[in-house]
């Protein structure tokens, strides 16, 4: 498995979206209303020796998708994380119409992806809800396609639905979704969640091997279910050519002071750290406290 | 060590909580869920060909060809009151989802029924087990803004945000659809948990933006013969809320909370000893209350109502939290607002 980048860009800022204050949120989505803006901060992170970006594939993804492949001359040097899909897209279509509406919709209207008509001549959702894979399969490349063109390295499952399908304990679903993820997209299959160190025992029982999983990471335990002993000693006795592991939300939201995140940070057997920030300072502060090795 | 039995699950209804409530509760160790019932056999053919779980059709089937010693109703509200009925019946323990019933009739009878058994009987108010909500509950309890005088509970969604074909949630408020039964019914229930129920409704008014046969918006006044008063302001069709949303604010002699279920401030008129808290603003975070759970799919308090419905059935916990008698509650005030909105809200 190639290694993957130690420090990576990641899009939350960019979003309005902060796990603690909904007034910070909107803050930064104001400001990142003006697609200049994002930019901007690109620029900065890439002067700043970043050449990882982390983006979801929401409805603001496409525009920074064009815009990197606009430049591509300019940007030959960065490799891409996306993480599918934007779950938000979904949410409100399943909670009002119900899962399989939803997935036809998605699947089936202005949907112009190889496969699809012959998918609806074969009798559409009906043919096709029988075969949970394929659906999954015909989702993941709907969601790619705005990232098309661009150097992708891993593509990681939302931990939404990471997670959701980890309750079930379904080991062909994983082994699909990876096995998919490498031979039809050419990347490494990422999962983002919640409950690191039970995904990755699961894993390890399924023999699934070569993943990045990204979960958070932080000293005092937020999003981390079980708990943080659990998920330092599953990184202790982790061996980083089977099992990459990247954190995300190291600061806890901000509940935690940079240095003393990083600190935390730097002492785990870990190989690669997202971070989101928007200024300068930030930006640089961060690169020069991560000391992965 | 004393090999304990499995519980055995059933669930009903695998629409988006059905499907969610299966993937924590699946988590739980000494668990086992056992059947499933759904109408649609898309769903049914899937869970069939990765599940080792029973499918039923018809949730009748279920209970006669399995034996689940509890349930998840998670079918539209409408059909909770058969199907309670059945468990009852059976001596099921029962976790309904909100809102419990659609007719506080019928919801006051199954809370009757419930009460004279020993069956553990939940509704799915989740706010319950948030730890702000948790803790703002504590802080009322010990007083910690003096005597409380005056709330706002209010919530906001982008659930519906375009005029559509009147179907699922926007069909009827027969079936439980509505802004007031899907979205209304989780801050009437915070407010029910931490102020308790209103003796009075007023003031009750309904907006539609985009639903034609139901509400997308409501509001309404509470008030109580002890003195204290609150609105209630509930928004589904609110696009700069990218999640669901509850925020509250209450009015004390002593200071002010304002809680979100991501943030707590409270200002207060004199410091407190007990909490640590100084006179003004105390700002805290969910990063400061959290407690961690055992497993994380949507927040940490949908994880922790159904372990603690697990808990009630093993009898480690003997505070049934969230029973069939506070969704009773909840639907009076319900069925209070239309009343009100009905009789005065129309010029």
């Amino acid at each position: 498995m190639q290694p993957i980048d130690k420090i990576i860009l990641g899009d939350n800022q960019f979003f309005g979206i902060n796990h603690m204050s909904q007034e910070k949120a909107q803050q930064l989505a104001e400001k990142f209303f003006d697609f200049n803006n994002i930019c901007q901060v690109y620029d900065t992170a890439i002067q700043a020796g970043i050449r990882g970006i982390m983006l979801n594939s929401n409805d603001r993804a496409k525009d920074i998708c064009n815009y990197f492949r606009d430049n591509k001359s300019k940007y030959r040097e960065i490799r891409w994380y996306p993480f599918i899909p934007y779950p938000q897209k979904y949410a409100n279509m399943v909670a009002e119409k119900g899962i399989f509406p939803t997935i036809n919709e998605v699947l089936f209207k202005d949907n112009s992806a190889s496969g699809v008509l012959g998918m609806m001549a074969k009798g559409g959702m009906a043919v096709l809800g029988k075969d949970a894979i394929r659906m999954m399969q015909m989702l993941i490349d709907i969601e790619m396609k705005i990232f098309k063109g661009l150097d992708i390295q891993v593509i990681f499952l939302q931990n939404i639905i990471t997670d959701l399908l980890l309750g079930y304990g379904i080991k062909e679903i994983f082994e699909e979704y990876c096995e998919y993820i490498q031979k039809k997209h050419h990347a490494i299959p990422g999962l983002l969640t919640q409950n690191m160190p039970y995904l990755k025992t699961k894993l390890q029982e399924w023999k699934i091997e070569e993943i990045v999983i990204c979960s958070s990471f932080n000293k005092i335990g937020y999003l981390m279910s079980p708990s943080v002993n659990a998920y330092v000693e599953a990184a202790k006795a982790n061996d980083p050519s089977k099992y990459q592991l990247m954190a995300m939300s190291t600061l806890a939201s901000g509940a935690i002071p940079a240095k003393e995140a990083y600190d935390f940070i730097n002492a785990q057997n870990i190989q690669s750290v997202v971070f989101g920030a928007s200024s300068k300072a930030h930006i640089e502060e961060t690169i020069k406290l991560i000391k992965i090795s | 060590m004393m090999n304990l039995k499995k519980i055995k699950i059933g669930i009903i209804g695998a629409g988006r909580m059905g499907i969610t409530h299966y993937s924590i509760i699946n988590s739980h160790p000494d668990v086992k869920i056992e059947s499933i019932a759904d109408p649609s056999s898309l769903i049914l053919t899937m869970m069939n060909k990765y599940l080792s779980v029973k499918t039923f059709k018809d949730y009748n089937d279920l209970f006669k060809e399995s034996s689940p010693d509890a349930v998840l109703i998670c079918t539209p509200p409408n059909l909770h009151y058969p199907i309670i009925k059945i468990a009852a019946e059976k001596g099921v323990h029962v976790f309904a989802e909100k809102p419990f019933t659609t007719k506080y009739k019928e919801a006051f009878e199954l809370s009757k029924l419930y009460a004279g058994k020993n069956l553990v009987n939940q509704v799915g108010y989740v706010n319950r087990f948030n730890d702000v909500f948790v803790k703002v509950k504590e802080y009322l309890d010990n007083s910690l803004i003096g005597k409380v005088a005056r709330f706002k509970s209010e919530m906001f969604s982008c659930t519906i945000t375009q005029s559509g074909e009147s179907s699922g949630w926007r069909a009827s408020r027969e079936s439980g659809g509505g802004a007031i039964f899907e979205m209304a019914t989780h801050a009437i229930d915070l407010m029910n948990f931490l102020i308790g129920k209103p003796d009075k409704i007023t003031g009750s008014s309904l907006n539609h933006i985009y639903s034609k046969n139901v509400e997308d918006i409501i509001s309404s006044t509470f008030l109580y013969k002890n003195g204290i008063t609150g609105t209630l302001y509930v928004n589904w069709s609110d696009t700069s809320y990218r999640k669901p949303t509850n925020k509250i604010e209450i009015f004390g002699d002593g200071g002010r909370i304002l809680a979100d279920q991501h943030s707590l401030k409270v200002f207060l008129n004199k410091p407190n000893e007990k909490y640590n808290l100084r006179q003004g603003w105390n700002t805290s975070y969910i990063t400061d209350i959290f407690r961690p759970v055992p497993f994380y799919v949507r927040g940490n308090e949908f994880t922790r109502q159904l372990y603690h419905f697990v808990d009630c059935i093993q009898g480690k916990e003997t505070d049934n939290q969230c029973s069939f008698a506070d969704g009773v509650k909840t639907l009076e005030v319900i069925e209070n607002i239309f009343n009100d909105y009905e009789q005065n809200g129309k010029l």
